[in-house]
């Protein structure tokens, strides 16, 4: 069995190109990497999308520490407020009793592009997907979707989407589904907060429009602030 | 004559008491004046951002409105903005002028003959670089100095660009612009990025590297709920030394970092009430606010109750009031 602890390391920018799903294509760089450790081998590996696919098909799930479960977390934020650590690709719900559910997640390829404090604005299942202006142009899959992809199981946001706003605005960042179970513990593509679907509905089923969501600071690039 | 006298006499009496009811009404409807003026006039009351001023900004408050018949009003703002509002009167009252983080800021306000006035009985303070303990062991970090060593800062990278990261402050406090000198005069400025953001983040953040047992280092400031919350240690440096101590005012000199120089231990911290000029005119609300004396204790409490208990800042105060009477009484005589 190959049982791992995650963790998180960084490397030289690597670009890497990836296929899509829903038939579209885009160039994805893996800007920073995550290593995983075995302990049967006592040696770190580079856990890139190679990896992460293997580990998927072997055990149909990511590896351990990317997985959902209940952990102690001392803090002043109120219970059903969310904490993101984007670096070490994790969504923390605080509970009651200083504990918190933690998720495994992943994000875009520069992290999450921004830091501060936000609100979940509103909650949708299945949700639409519209592709980006820019996607649209570039991409004749993504163009036959400007009006909207509907919810679905081949939908990039996946099963739920909880849609992130600031004073009252849509902040166009997302908790949101996948359809790529295999890519959390990543840093691929834009620059959402991606959960597996069972994680996003359980996640979904206990936040409230309203919740507090903490996005923490990262990195020198990105403390822009919201 | 003596009839005529007498009437004279009569008309002399009711003419004096007639004056004097006139000058004893005027006198109370000058003294109700004054009375009401004192309760009327506007006092508005700087609620910086940080949990304890929240706390004592309502005390203040609730204090003016049942021990002076005031109506005071609250409004949120940077530190810095609340003091040069006092400066000009158009601010009242500060509830928390920490020092010596705003010495350069009140010497300016007294040259520019907008002087705030300090309480005299302030609350001990204290203002470190911070680390879990666990750091410590973690990554061999003990002092401040350490942050300048490439090797000790890249621990704290989070971002891959090889350089660590640490919390310097929210961007309204005056601390902030203190600590980019500290890091400047030390030189980890160089090592790490320097990280402005609000409290509420930071703290989440040494939540979440407490959860994981990660290393992390951070501005901290007591009393403060952190330390009732983790197990928090301050980084050590050398002891204040005044010569090593030096800041250029930065709303007047562009390299105000490069002009600066701090690489030594935070002065023991102290913070005061601040009030304008129009208090000071106002004897019984000046000696109020001269003679309020939180302890330390106070305002860990305090700060616990609203950031951990989640209890609003005005429910804090009105139980602080209620359990300590006896202490407003004695401010209030």
């Amino acid at each position: 069995m190959f049982e791992v602890f995650a963790r998180i390391r960084r490397f030289l920018p690597l670009l890497l190109v990836l296929p899509l799903l829903a038939g579209t294509a885009i160039a994805v760089a893996q800007t920073f990497k995550t290593q995983i450790y075995d302990p049967e081998t006592r040696k770190w590996y580079n856990y890139d999308q190679k990896r992460a696919l293997k580990y998927y098909r072997k055990h149909g799930q990511a590896p351990a520490d990317f997985q959902r479960q209940v952990v102690t977390f001392r803090t002043a934020e109120k219970p059903g407020t969310i904490i993101i650590d984007g670096d070490k690709h994790f969504l923390y719900y605080v509970l009651p009793n200083f504990q918190a559910i933690r998720y495994g997640i992943g994000v875009g390829r520069d992290g999450f592009g921004w830091a501060g404090i936000v609100e979940v604005g509103r909650k949708a299942e299945w949700p639409t997907w519209t592709p980006p202006a820019e996607m649209v142009a570039r991409d004749p899959n993504a163009a036959k979707y400007a009006n909207g992809m509907p919810g679905g199981p081949d939908n990039p946001l996946g099963a739920r989407a909880m849609y992130l706003y600031v004073g009252g605005q849509d902040s166009i960042y997302r908790i949101h589904g996948t359809t790529q179970p295999w890519s959390i513990g990543l840093n691929i593509s834009s620059g959402c907060i991606r959960m597996v679907n069972e994680d996003v509905i359980d996640l979904y089923s206990r936040v409230e429009v309203g919740a507090r969501v903490i996005v923490l600071m990262q990195g020198a690039a990105l403390y822009k602030g919201v | 004559m003596r009839d005529q006298q007498k009437l004279r006499v009569k008309a002399s009496e009711m003419a004096t008491r007639m004056i004097c009811k006139s000058v004893i009404a005027a006198g109370v409807a000058g003294f109700m004046a004054t009375v009401s003026n004192a309760a009327e006039e506007k006092i508005v009351i700087g609620v910086p951002a940080w949990p304890s001023a929240e706390v004592t900004a309502n005390i203040i408050s609730m204090t003016l409105e049942d021990k002076f018949g005031a109506k005071p009003e609250l409004v949120q703002r940077g530190t810095l903005t609340i003091l040069n509002q006092v400066g000009q009167d158009t601010i009242q009252i500060h509830p928390e002028v920490w020092l010596p983080n705003l010495e350069t800021a009140m010497a300016r306000l007294e040259a520019a003959d907008a002087a705030v006035h300090l309480s005299p009985k302030g609350v001990d303070a204290a203002q470190n670089i911070c680390a879990s303990r666990e750091t410590l062991e973690q990554t061999g970090v003990g002092s401040v100095a350490d942050l300048a060593d490439p090797e000790i800062a890249a621990q704290f990278d989070s971002d891959g660009d090889g350089k660590g990261e640490i919390w310097i402050g929210a961007p309204s406090w005056s601390s902030t612009a203190i600590e980019k000198v500290r890091a400047h005069s030390y030189g980890y400025d160089q090592t790490m990025t320097l990280l402005e953001m609000p409290e509420a983040v930071a703290m989440a953040a040494v939540d979440v590297a407490a959860s994981l047992g990660r290393p992390i280092v951070f501005y901290c400031y007591a009393p403060h709920h952190v330390f009732k919350l983790h197990d928090i240690v301050t980084l050590d440096e050398p002891t204040y030394d005044a010569a090593k101590w030096k800041m250029a005012d930065r709303n007047q000199d562009a390299n105000w970092i490069e002009n600066s120089m701090a690489a030594t231990a935070w002065d023991q911290s102290h913070f005061h009430v601040g009030y304008s000029a129009s208090v000071k005119d106002r004897p019984e609300i000046a000696g109020f606010l001269d003679n309020i004396a939180f302890k330390p204790d106070d305002i860990v409490e305090m700060s616990y109750a609203v950031e951990v208990e989640r209890i609003p800042a005005e429910d804090v105060a009105r139980a602080w009031i209620e359990a300590n009477q006896e202490r407003i009484g004695e401010w209030t005589k």
